[in-house]
């Protein structure tokens, strides 16, 4: 299930091809965009329906509460931008204007995380979880691959009310086939394990494979779950393997607050599960420009930061381990 | 009193609305002491209008009909000149008014079109109702069922940055459906219009993003009523209609005062208001 393959088309490719498919399926939704169609491909949808297509400018607040109107009317509307501008600068739009009426408007979010990269902070979404999380009727997903983009796409418009879609400026690798399913509120095993669970989504999906890989090398049993429903968040099978390996590890590329991680560790510590806990994403600071291997290495987001946070957390376990067995002495 | 919604009243009878209105409102904010009656004051003649003599297709048994013309109140705070609106054409009981802001009441401190039957946008945050009201108009072009939307916008609410936004895209979609109201009372919270943030020339800043545009006197039903029909003519361009009028309108010791912006009355001034009202209702 973990052979990755190098992908050459990003999410935001595959979800604007699989939109454009999706055009002819159902009539009805229409798409908007604010002058960065040629990044978020959404051009693809112009080329192909003219007509279901407005370029408002570059006007992220008056589109989003144009799109609201739109949806208010019974028509769907895709609106396509990059992560910080929908979620930061259209922020109240989305609030009361979208997700307190619960309207159909989805946004097609790319750039996130901090996929941007080398476009600096003012680019990099690293707080867009956070944001369209918490605010009530809002859905999350994440895809992290063309599949999953395509099939996260049909989900998003067969899902009832505001949905926002995490995709990512580059592409990094196929993982999923067309077979795999998608739902709201689901998940993917990705491997099965029983020392440590990772659970991850998006780009950062790839370091916590690539560390697990690395781990099973000095026979460590490792479960990885791509937790694309980010909101709702499969919570049923994210216990499950916790309760089995006692032992959880959340990677994120995003702010290490209010992220997945602190949705988990809040439901951990509501449902009373003692288990060893560790998250990584940014630490309370802002990233910056940098390609994207050096971003995540030196902000705590690779593999090797990974890695090494699971053997700490089997250290110290052999040293309970140590421990009881000296006082049963 | 109006026996079907679609009867149009006359002139006449739409001054005598928008004074019923006022005394609605009057009650409503009255008894939830709270809400804002000299910006629904300033709107009484322009919303009187549109629902009782302009809009096509409202039905209070079906308030989603798909080709009903739409409303959009911008200026969101002045919802109790809608809900006293909607009240009146029978959407929901009259009796629901005296729950204005009250905990489990449909109708909330600032338009929610989920709670109201009747309303077509949830609204408060200023320069996003208009926005709404655009991407209607966008649908309604794409649909082509002869649907018209309106909305009216504070003065104030023009210092918002998405007003114009909304102002450069309705011009480039060319949507002759659209029409804004700007309610020109000159008073916002803090101050007059021109103290706050000066807007000059309205109409020449909306002439200049390609709009038609009309000043009125937003009082005068017979102005109201010929730059609608002007309005509905007029093709290739939104229009945007400046209305001149007074905050308070209709009670002589609100008007133009800027403290009754959100101010509840006393029962002193409540009943000096309900006797000034009720002596401005004329027989038919």
């Amino acid at each position: 299930m973990t052979k990755l393959v190098k992908s050459n088309k990003a999410t935001r490719v595959a979800f604007a091809e699989r939109m454009v498919e999706y055009g002819e399926i159902n009539q009805e939704f229409v798409v908007f965009e604010a002058d960065i169609g040629y990044s978020t491909n959404s051009y693809l949808f112009n080329e192909k329906y003219p007509q279901r297509y407005f370029q408002m400018g570059i006007a992220e607040f008056g589109m989003m509460a144009a799109a609201a109107g739109m949806a208010s009317n019974g028509r769907p509307a895709v609106v396509a931008g990059y992560g910080v501008f929908l979620t930061m600068r259209a922020l109240e739009s989305v609030r009361s204007f979208i997700c307190y009426p619960n309207l159909n408007v989805k946004l097609m979010s790319s750039h996130s995380g901090v996929t941007a990269a080398i476009d600096g902070v003012t680019h990099q979404a690293s707080e867009d979880i956070a944001l369209m999380s918490t605010l009530p009727n809002m859905h999350v997903f994440a895809p992290c691959d063309s599949a999953s983009s395509r099939a996260l796409f049909d989900v998003t418009m067969g899902t009832q009310g505001p949905v926002y879609c995490r995709l990512l400026r580059d592409a990094y690798f196929e993982l999923y086939d067309e077979h795999t399913t998608f739902k709201c509120g689901g998940s993917n095993t990705l491997k099965m394990g029983t020392d440590i669970t990772i659970i991850s989504y998006s780009d950062i999906l790839f370091q916590a494979l690539e560390a697990a890989d690395e781990l099973e090398k000095s026979g460590i049993s490792v479960e990885v779950i791509d937790a694309y429903s980010v909101k709702p968040l499969d919570w049923e099978s994210i216990k499950a393997s916790i309760l089995k390996t006692g032992r959880v590890i959340v990677a994120e590329g995003h702010q290490q607050r209010n992220g997945m991680a602190y949705e988990i560790a809040t439901r951990m510590a509501k449902d009373s599960i003692h288990a060893q806990f560790d998250n990584l994403g940014l630490d309370d600071t802002f990233a910056e420009s940098g390609a994207y291997p050096e971003l995540i290495e030196k902000y705590g987001m690779s593999a090797s930061h990974i890695v090494k946070s699971a053997n700490k957390m089997l250290a110290l376990n052999k040293g309970h381990l140590l421990l009881e067995k000296e006082v049963m002495a | 009193m109006l026996k079907k919604t679609q009867d149009i009243a006359s002139v006449d009878e739409l001054y005598n609305i928008a004074n019923e209105l006022r005394i609605d409102i009057l009650d409503m904010v009255y008894k939830s002491q709270s809400g804002h009656i000299g910006g629904s004051y300033s709107s009484a003649e322009i919303v009187s209008t549109l629902y009782f003599s302009e809009m096509k297709n409202l039905d209070p048994l079906n308030p989603r009909k798909e080709n009903r013309d739409r409303f959009v109140l911008s200026k969101g705070h002045a919802c109790p000149v809608w809900y006293a609106s909607l009240a009146k054409l029978g959407y929901f009981e009259k009796e629901k008014l005296n729950y204005l802001r009250r905990l489990n009441s449909p109708l909330q401190g600032h338009p929610d079109m989920k709670s109201t039957p009747g309303l077509d946008m949830t609204t408060g945050s200023l320069g996003h109702g208009c926005a709404s009201a655009t991407g209607m108009a966008l649908e309604g072009k794409m649909t082509d069922d002869g649907r018209r939307v309106y909305s009216i916008l504070g003065d104030g609410e023009i210092n918002e940055g998405a007003v114009w936004e909304t102002a450069l895209v309705a011009a480039k979609y060319k949507l002759d459906n659209l029409v804004f109201f700007i309610d020109k009372n000159n008073l916002q919270m803090d101050g007059t219009s021109d103290e706050i943030m000066p807007l000059l020339s309205i109409e020449d800043k909306f002439s200049s993003f390609g709009w038609h545009t009309l000043t009125i006197d937003g009082h005068d039903i017979n102005e109201i009523q010929a730059s609608l029909k002007t309005a509905r003519e007029y093709k290739g361009k939104p229009t945007c209609i400046v209305a001149n009028t007074t905050k308070g309108k209709g009670v002589s010791f609100m008007e133009d005062v800027r403290n009754w912006h959100g101010k509840a009355p006393d029962t002193k001034e409540y009943e000096a208001a309900r006797a000034e009202l009720t002596a401005n209702t004329f027989n038919l």
